[in-house]
């Protein structure tokens, strides 16, 4: 059985509100998947580099030549606030 | 007990490329906000990233130019946090597979030799603008309004090793890495525009103490003045901290600039989760020996080896650093100057002195085209010979800047050539004695002052061409007698 | 009416001919679009205006022959999480309710530029999160055979409307049997390529290593066709795939691997009956069939729910109300981006993102996603060994035939497992096909699904066309009392 998840820091570090049934409802779901896990985590695996990708792909860098792509209105076409071109939201601090 | 600070610098150098690092969006330099974007800088779903070959580049020509260990193969990472001017709210950045490790870099610090060990020097992407309005005050903002343009900038993020020693080491070692990305050609290198940001990190301990004291992060100053306060600020702050044997909290500071204090920031109690995970949309980025290879023979002329050479033609380490501070032309025309002249320190003198001086006060930025090497070297050896006053050097100095002129030309044609002949000065002293008997009577009684008043008599009666040192000396000579 | 079953190339043929229009054909379509949307609820929208003009100006071009080639003039149906310029990518989430696309994806630039006529976009899980289509915010699509049941998911609605019949063909997306596994369940074909081979720039994101863009179609050589239209590298994805060199699988006298754990517990009679049925058929063609064991399918699920999960919980991180989005505002911007996400996201999209941010915290990293790495790419060496012995893999597509609405929403795991057989070609990168291949005793469809090795797509597409001949599966559902 793994640890207790604290589900309210993970929410938070994911940048969701969750209300208390929400939050009893996904601990109890993500423990019981996490259980899942144990096998998995209990394996012994060896330790070499792993790529993330399945086919070790080769990284073609871009050339730097820049080009034009969405117009001023384009960027702010979807915008749920903007004012003066820019993007507005309540304010940020830190 | 003496307590000993230490710092490390975390630097963001923005990089002149065309295009963005992971976007072909122009890097622009525009008042119109939101006006380079595309669906990979702005985060749109469905966007993805396709790193920059030349940010690559200028990322492994500024970790090869300090030294570093290059990873061959590295990767990107994500880390997340959410930010409203971080589109993606997570930024692709370098983990533990940086471009470059284990550097360093010679700074001059007060005269002397010093070296700034380097940790890492990794690649990642800029944020997007925030402009908070309201009253003004941070903490009590209306609404945020958010510019895109800057979000997906290359920037490297060079870290140093927490062994600073003091606050005039580290503006010393910002003032060298400012010069040697603008030498590399990799960024513009202008603190005002941001192109170069920093952070400190600084804290506190008893002298011979094995660990480091807990590290406080200041953020916020945006300027060599103002990083070497807070730094001072910093560990005053500390230190009275320490002595009082009061907990040092490990947070991040902001750099007041008005009141010059550094103040706490809210939130952020501990260290943020970024869960760094390698970016599965970009693959393995294997830069091979060739590249390498390709990127080490470009290597321009560096800051350090540009110093060697001004101190080896007979300048001081000061001196020396401080012609490769200043913009190219001057320490070239240093060069040429000194060659000629074969005077080092006198033509350092006249260059950052005069020269530099009176441009200042025309607000002019470069000379003019006629102003030679040979014609600075004219002026210079002129009044190193006595021919011509150092008063009149400037003078002629000065209409040069206006004007093409040939130097010893200007001189005689307007008269500023010395009068250095024995004979006629003395005769001239002989002169201005039999006119000022009174005076003489004065100076006899001990009226010394009055000497002055007599070689400025001489000079008048010469029309200014006489050598005044001359003059003086012959007088006091007769004035002996 | 019934030119938009036969396989696009005798469309392509008809049209050439001049025995059929395209505007007749989208007219066809668009019909069967009226006459089954109702029940089955597969398109989130219909692009039926610009389409009278694109079917019109295709028209002329057949007429003066000069068509643009094949898939010119074609109906697809496009799933709604790959985006379109100037119409709505809504993932079918109320996130994105009010968000129009400024940018086309390559797949479809591509498309667009052989004249295919786009339907509209059609239904799926929430951010492709599901295996039903049950967690559309739109509502569920409903199997076309049956419409108490699901149509699989998450490209419920790309499949549905290809067995409806409401479009000729259609793009779905596969992270994890996304594109088979409804495949399967609505009786038609879907196809997974290799990773890399067709890009994925603006297809919104899910799992990141493991999404792939594919077709699904009436037959095999609609799905080769649409694939080699589509596929090729693009510079816009790094994760595009430039070169495409590997030794190919015979075609004659092949070597089929039945996979042993695919085969066992969890998978349902029926669907096991099937792959015998055809191993048995590509033994009287002269191939040989044995059984081959894979060890680490087993951990598949395990491996596929910490990866795709904490890729997709940096994926979905973007969607804060501040650029784009159903905004929900708050005092400050960090309450209204957790605002706006917490009424945005639906249920499984909220859980997957906690599952993966958990699974990538710190502390917990080596544990959960560091061992699923290493645990993938030992799997990925167990597939290329197991390709040493054999040409193919068989397996189910699913473990069973569709199940019914409701059926598996209480049951997490049990919802996850309707993945087990489909999930490992994601993991490894390899590509696979899902192809109908007979009713289950109670009349719905099932299927089996072929794997080679990875870049030996199209060698894979040829084997599996002889193989849908063998088969000869050509059943079709009805609706509204209509076959289609």
């Amino acid at each position: 059985m793994a640890d207790k998840i604290d589900i309210e820091n993970v929410a938070k570090l994911a940048s969701l509100k969750l209300n208390e049934e929400e939050k009893q409802h996904l601990e109890k779901d993500l423990s019981m998947i996490i259980d899942h896990f144990a096998a998995l985590s209990e394996m012994d695996l060896p330790d070499d580099k792993i790529s993330i990708h399945p086919l070790g792909m080769h990284l073609n860098l871009a050339e730097d030549i820049a080009s034009k792509f969405l117009t001023h209105e384009q960027a702010l076409s979807n915008a749920p606030e903007s004012k003066d071109g820019q993007f507005v939201v309540p304010p940020s601090l830190d | 007990m003496s307590i000993i600070p230490t710092i490390g610098m975390e630097t963001h150098v923005e990089l002149k490329t065309n295009s963005k690092m992971f976007c072909r969006c122009h890097v622009l330099d525009t008042d119109i906000p939101n006006e380079s974007l595309c669906p990979t800088c702005l985060g749109l779903p469905g966007s993805l990233p396709v790193p920059n070959k030349k940010a690559i580049e200028f990322i492994t020509l500024l970790a090869l130019s300090t030294n570093c260990s290059i990873t061959n193969d590295g990767m990107f990472h994500r880390k997340n946090y959410f930010y409203p001017d971080l589109p993606k709210n997570y930024q692709i950045s370098q983990f533990d597979l940086p471009v470059g490790t284990e550097g360093s870099l010679e700074v001059v610090v007060d005269g002397e030799f010093g070296t700034v060990e380097i940790e890492r020097v990794h690649m990642e992407e800029d944020t997007g603008k925030s402009t908070h309005m309201g009253s003004g005050r941070i903490d009590s903002a209306t609404s945020t309004h958010l510019d895109f343009n800057r979000a997906g900038i290359p920037l490297v993020e060079v870290v140093t090793k927490p062994l600073i020693k003091s606050s005039r080491e580290a503006v010393a070692y910002i003032e060298e890495l400012r010069q040697l990305v603008i030498d590399l050609g990799i960024s513009e290198g202008k603190l005002e525009k941001g192109n170069l940001r920093f952070d400190a990190n600084i804290s506190v301990a008893h002298d011979g103490d094995k660990e480091l004291g807990t590290k406080v992060e200041i953020k916020n100053m945006n300027s060599l003045r103002s990083l070497e306060k807070a730094i001072e600020y910093e560990i005053s702050r500390q230190t009275k901290m320490l002595l009082n044997e009061e907990n040092i909290i490990q947070e991040t500071r902001h750099w007041d600039e008005k009141k010059e204090v550094t103040t706490s920031m809210r939130s952020k109690e501990g260290s943020a989760d970024y869960r760094y995970f390698s970016d599965p949309d970009i693959p393995n980025m294997i830069l091979s020996d060739d590249f390498v290879n390709e990127v080490k023979s470009s290597i321009p002329v560096l800051p350090s080896q540009k110093r060697t050479v001004f101190i080896d033609s007979g300048l001081s380490i000061e001196d020396a650093n401080s012609l490769v501070k200043s913009p190219n032309w001057i320490g070239d025309l240093y060069k040429s100057v000194s060659s000629i002249t074969n005077d080092s320190k006198t033509s350092f003198n006249w260059i950052t002195g005069e020269l530099q001086g009176q441009l200042r006060k025309l607000e002019l930025k470069s000379i003019p085209s006629w102003l030679t090497a040979k014609n600075l070297s004219e002026i210079i050896t002129l009044v190193k010979e006595n021919k011509i006053s150092f008063t009149s050097g400037k003078e002629i100095l000065g209409k040069l800047i206006e004007e093409e002129l040939v130097p010893e030309e200007y001189a005689v044609n307007n008269k500023l050539i010395q009068e250095n002949d024995i004979d006629e000065i003395s005769k001239m002293v002989k002169d201005v004695l039999d006119d000022n008997k009174d005076v003489l009577e004065r100076i006899s009684n001990g009226e010394d002052k009055l000497i002055g008043f007599l070689v400025g008599q001489i000079i008048k009666l010469s029309k200014g061409k006489v050598n005044p040192s001359v003059a003086k000396e012959l007088l006091l000579k007769e004035l002996n007698s | 009416m019934d030119n938009h079953k036969l396989p696009i190339s005798k469309i392509n043929q008809l049209f050439k001919n001049k025995e059929l229009k395209p505007s007749e054909l989208y007219s066809e379509v668009f019909e069967r679009a009226a006459n089954t949307e109702s029940v089955i609820h597969g398109h989130l929208t219909l692009f039926q205006e610009e389409n009278i003009q694109k079917a019109l100006d295709a028209d002329k071009r057949y007429e003066k022959g000069n068509n643009i080639g094949t898939l010119d003039g074609i109906p697809i149906a496009i799933k709604d999480n790959i985006n379109i310029s100037g119409h709505a990518t809504t993932c079918s989430s109320k996130m994105l309710s009010n968000y129009i696309s400024p940018y086309d994806a390559t797949v479809i630039t591509r498309l667009k530029n052989e004249g295919v006529l786009f339907t509209g976009k059609t239904n799926l899980d929430e951010f492709a999160m599901g295996s039903s289509t049950e967690n559309s915010a739109y509502g569920p699509t409903k199997n076309p055979w049956d419409s108490s049941r699901v149509p699989g998911g998450s490209s419920g609605g790309s499949a549905a409307v290809v067995s409806a019949g409401s479009a000729v063909a259609s793009l779905g997306s596969d992270t994890g049997g996304s594109i088979r596994q409804p495949a399967s369940f609505c009786g038609v074909v879907g196809f997974k390529p290799t990773y890399g081979t067709v890009s994925r720039y603006g297809l919104v994101a899910f799992a990141s290593s493991l999404d792939q863009i594919g077709p699904i179609t009436n037959n095999v050589a609609d799905a080769k066709l649409i694939f080699n239209s589509m596929n090729g590298h693009d510079p816009l994805d790094a994760t595009s795939l430039t070169e495409s060199k590997a030794q190919q699988p015979k075609l004659k006298n092949a070597k089929i691997g039945i996979i042993k754990e695919l085969m066992g517990d969890g998978i349902s009679e029926d669907a096991q009956q099937e792959v015998h049925k055809v191993a048995k058929l590509m033994e009287s063609e002269g191939h040989e069939v044995v059984e081959v064991s894979l060890p680490l399918t087993k951990m598949s699920i395990s491996i596929y729910y910490l990866i795709a999960p904490a890729e997709c919980s940096a994926n979905l991180s973007r969607f804060d109300g501040v650029r784009y989005g159903n905004r929900v505002t708050g005092n400050t911007s960090s309450e209204m981006m957790e605002l706006t996400r917490a009424n945005g996201f639906g249920p499984e999209v909220k859980k997957r993102i906690l599952l993966g941010t958990y699974a990538l915290s710190a502390g917990y990293y080596d544990a959960y996603y560091g061992q699923a790495l290493k645990a993938r790419a030992m799997m990925k060496k167990e597939f290329t060994d197991i390709y040493n012995d054999v040409d193919y893999l068989i397996s189910p597509t699913t473990p069973s035939d569709p199940f019914k609405f409701g059926e598996k929403t209480d049951n997490q795991l049990e919802m996850y497992m309707s993945d087990l057989c489909t999930i490992p070609a994601n993991l490894v990168g390899m590509p696979a096909i899902s192809i109908p291949t007979g009713l289950s005793s109670q009349g719905l469809p099932l299927s089996v699904q072929l794997m080679s090795p990875a870049n030996t797509d199209n060698t894979l597409l040829d084997f599996s066309q002889s193989l849908e001949s063998l088969v000869a599966f050509s059943d079709k559902p009805s609706i509204n009392g209509v076959t289609n």
